[in-house]
């Protein structure tokens, strides 16, 4: 490998990490400013729990956008879904174990829906989502208007948004430390650094080159430190939620579809090259279904935690919500133009914009002041990231 | 090979018409590939090189005519079908996603999966990766790593990489749009050196190119084409400047070795 392809390599690491770089600089800036309430334990559960619909709805998202589309009409179809979910367990008296599954079936026919009008009807996404954002809107305003706001009375599915995983009882030592989450986060670090380590001595038995030792070490105790970091946090307050055991399962399960399996394959074919893709028998439809399929589902899981989360379905649930999650992709480095993208990007991108909001709240700043710290993120995220993008090449 | 199947061509088109609309395409055309031979085919814009290319490569379906693959007829359906009998094509926009490494090129719409469950099979990445370098190290292809994104590749190894993907599942016969065209010169010798060498490990390859220089440097024989007509079809042989007054005299229409066939 010439000098240049190594520089060329370089230039690509940065884009990646520039990201994990920036949530560092703002979690330390709020972490003195607030005097340390910021990393408070408490702070980080609350900071979690109201960041996961919009993270789930950034997975979805990114995805959206890699096979070139948009989805506008996430945010109240979230609300929307999260009102029939309310009112199926009200006034219906469904059990959470029903009322959930059907809602996010619901979910993916929604999202099918919106892939019809996409990939078979050839009307373009912002149009066919805009439509759906009105739609959704009525749809909501029209189930809730008889009632209102609905106030979720069940304490299971309300303990979905805010409730926490159970710890032992009856253990003497560390009290007031939740042992669940401490002896989950060190199983989290144990499995990653014998996975990495795994794959290392794969990728050199197949004689291709691994990073350095030194910069592999430096990568493992850097990950397991972080993960040890948060898990000692959460296990201070009351431990994991419920809303991040869910969130983590989404975050694991759709990056190991993205970067593992042929669908993923398939999909980031389709956004780099749609002509490409056909012509190499990938069907651009059924991915195009696939995708939007997938984005109706955590639609439902969105307005579900939401709803559980506020204990009740508002006549306004989900407003906004599409605008923060594509927010999110995009400070988390999906490519506008498409075909690149990484879920664990997007998930960052909602962690950093969450904690600008959580951390500016706490300071007390002025909502408008809010609003604009946010746009400035946004755009410099994006333009960072073009401009590492195009150096790259 | 017994030389009875090395007699039989691998590719025998006959009669080929096509029509879009009102307009006439292909006029009829036979085309004939052997084992091992590689084919240029030439002719002005519209000349139907293309056409007849895709009606090959299963993206259009013809109107009229037959195609035998190795003596037995087929009816094309579409590109996958073609691919499926052994026939490649490499398309002029490349068809490559610039997005994803050389490895996930190579084996687009084709990987190879180490735990299958349909379209959520589990992608065996590093075999994928071994075969793809072992893939162009037979080519002698000069990409530093299989691990690079296309994106970050030139002109001509782009190219290599489609021409490589080509190869990748023992196909019969490759045909090439243009695939010197939009190259710098060092790039193109790079191109015709690999044609030469799939051409040594056996392929039969039809190449289509406006570049009378490049046709007359890896070609065996040569196919001109002129509105949707078959017009000459001989060895290449001779002196190149002699060989380029001719087959301009059959690009122009000057000359016409079928003329009688036409009238007929």
């Amino acid at each position: 490998m010439s000098f240049k392809d190594v520089l060329k390599q370089q230039l690509h690491n940065i884009r990646e990490y520039g990201m994990y770089i920036a949530f560092v600089v703002i979690v330390i800036f709020f972490a003195i400013t607030t005097k340390g309430l910021f990393v408070s334990s408490r702070n980080i559960g609350n900071l979690v729990n109201a960041m996961s619909y919009i993270a789930v709805l950034a997975v979805g998202m990114t995805l959206v956008i890699v096979i070139r589309h948009i989805d506008l009409s996430v945010g109240y179809l979230a609300g929307f879904l999260g009102a029939i979910a309310a009112i199926a367990l009200k006034y219906w008296h469904w059990p959470v174990y029903a009322a959930i599954p059907v809602v996010l079936v619901l979910g993916v026919c929604a999202g099918l829906f919106t892939a019809f009008l996409v990939a078979q009807m050839k009307i373009p996404a912002f149009v066919a989502t805009l439509a759906g954002w009105l739609g959704y809107r009525g749809a909501l305003q029209l189930v809730t208007v008889s009632t209102g706001t609905i106030i979720i009375e069940n304490n299971t599915f309300n303990a979905l948004g805010n409730g926490f995983i159970p710890d032992i009882p009856g253990i003497g030592i560390l009290p007031g430390i939740h042992k669940v989450t401490l002896l989950l986060g060190i199983l989290a670090i144990i499995l990653f650094i014998r996975g990495e380590i795994s794959n290392r001595r794969k990728t050199q038995a197949y004689h291709f080159e691994v990073p350095k030792m030194n910069m592999f070490i430096l990568k493992l105790i850097f990950i397991s430190a972080v993960i040890a970091g948060i898990t000692w946090v959460l296990a201070g307050y009351q431990g994991l939620s419920w809303a991040a055991v869910i969130l983590l399962f989404v975050v694991l399960l759709y990056s190991y579809m993205t970067t593992r399996t042929v669908i993923g394959r398939h999909i980031f074919a389709v956004g780099g090259n749609p002509e490409a893709a056909q012509l190499n028998g990938i069907s651009v439809k059924r991915i195009t279904f696939f995708v939007f399929g997938s984005m109706g589902m955590l639609t439902a899981l969105a307005g579900i935690l939401y709803a559980s989360w506020l204990r009740s379905a508002t006549t306004i649930a989900g407003q906004g919500m599409e605008f923060d999650a594509i927010a999110a992709a995009f400070v988390g480095g999906v490519a506008v133009a498409g075909g690149s993208g990484k879920v664990t990007g997007s998930i960052l991108g909602a962690l950093v914009m969450a904690s600008l909001t959580n951390g500016m709240n706490l300071l007390g700043w002025d909502i408008s002041i809010q609003y604009i710290v946010r746009a400035a993120v946004l755009v410099a995220a994006v333009i960072f990231d073009v401009a590492t993008r195009n150096r790259g090449k | 090979m017994d030389p009875e199947a090395e007699a039989t061509p691998v590719v025998e088109m006959r009669n080929i018409r096509k029509n879009f609309a009102a307009v006439q395409a292909l006029k009829g055309v036979d085309l004939v590939l052997h084992h091992g031979e590689v084919l240029g085919l030439m002719g002005d814009n519209a000349a139907g090189k293309s056409t007849l290319m895709k009606v090959l490569s299963g993206a259009y379906i013809p109107e009229e005519g037959e195609i035998l693959i190795e003596g037995r007829k087929v009816h094309l359906t579409d590109p996958l079908h073609a691919r499926r009998l052994g026939i490649e094509m490499v398309y002029q926009d490349l068809a490559i996603a610039n997005n994803l490494d050389v490895t996930s090129n190579v084996f687009l719409g084709r990987e190879a999966a180490s735990t299958k469950l349909g379209p959520f099979s589990v992608l065996d990445s590093r075999l994928m990766e071994r075969e793809a370098q072992r893939l162009l190290g037979r080519l002698k292809i000069d990409i530093p790593s299989v691990r690079l994104q296309v994106e970050r590749l030139s002109g001509g190894q782009r190219q290599s990489v489609a021409i490589a993907r080509a190869m990748a599942f023992n196909s019969k016969v490759i045909i090439m749009d243009e695939p010197t065209a939009a190259l710098s010169v060092a790039a193109i010798s790079k191109v015709l050196d690999l044609v030469r060498e799939l051409k040594a490990q056996g392929a039969s390859i039809i190449i289509i190119s406006h570049r009378l220089e490049d046709i007359y440097s890896v070609s065996d024989r040569l196919m001109v084409m002129r509105i949707g007509r078959k017009v000459r079809d001989c060895p290449v042989a001779g002196d190149i400047d002699d060989f380029r007054e001719r087959v301009v005299a059959y690009m122009i229409g000057a000359r016409d070795d079928f003329a009688d066939v036409a009238a007929a």
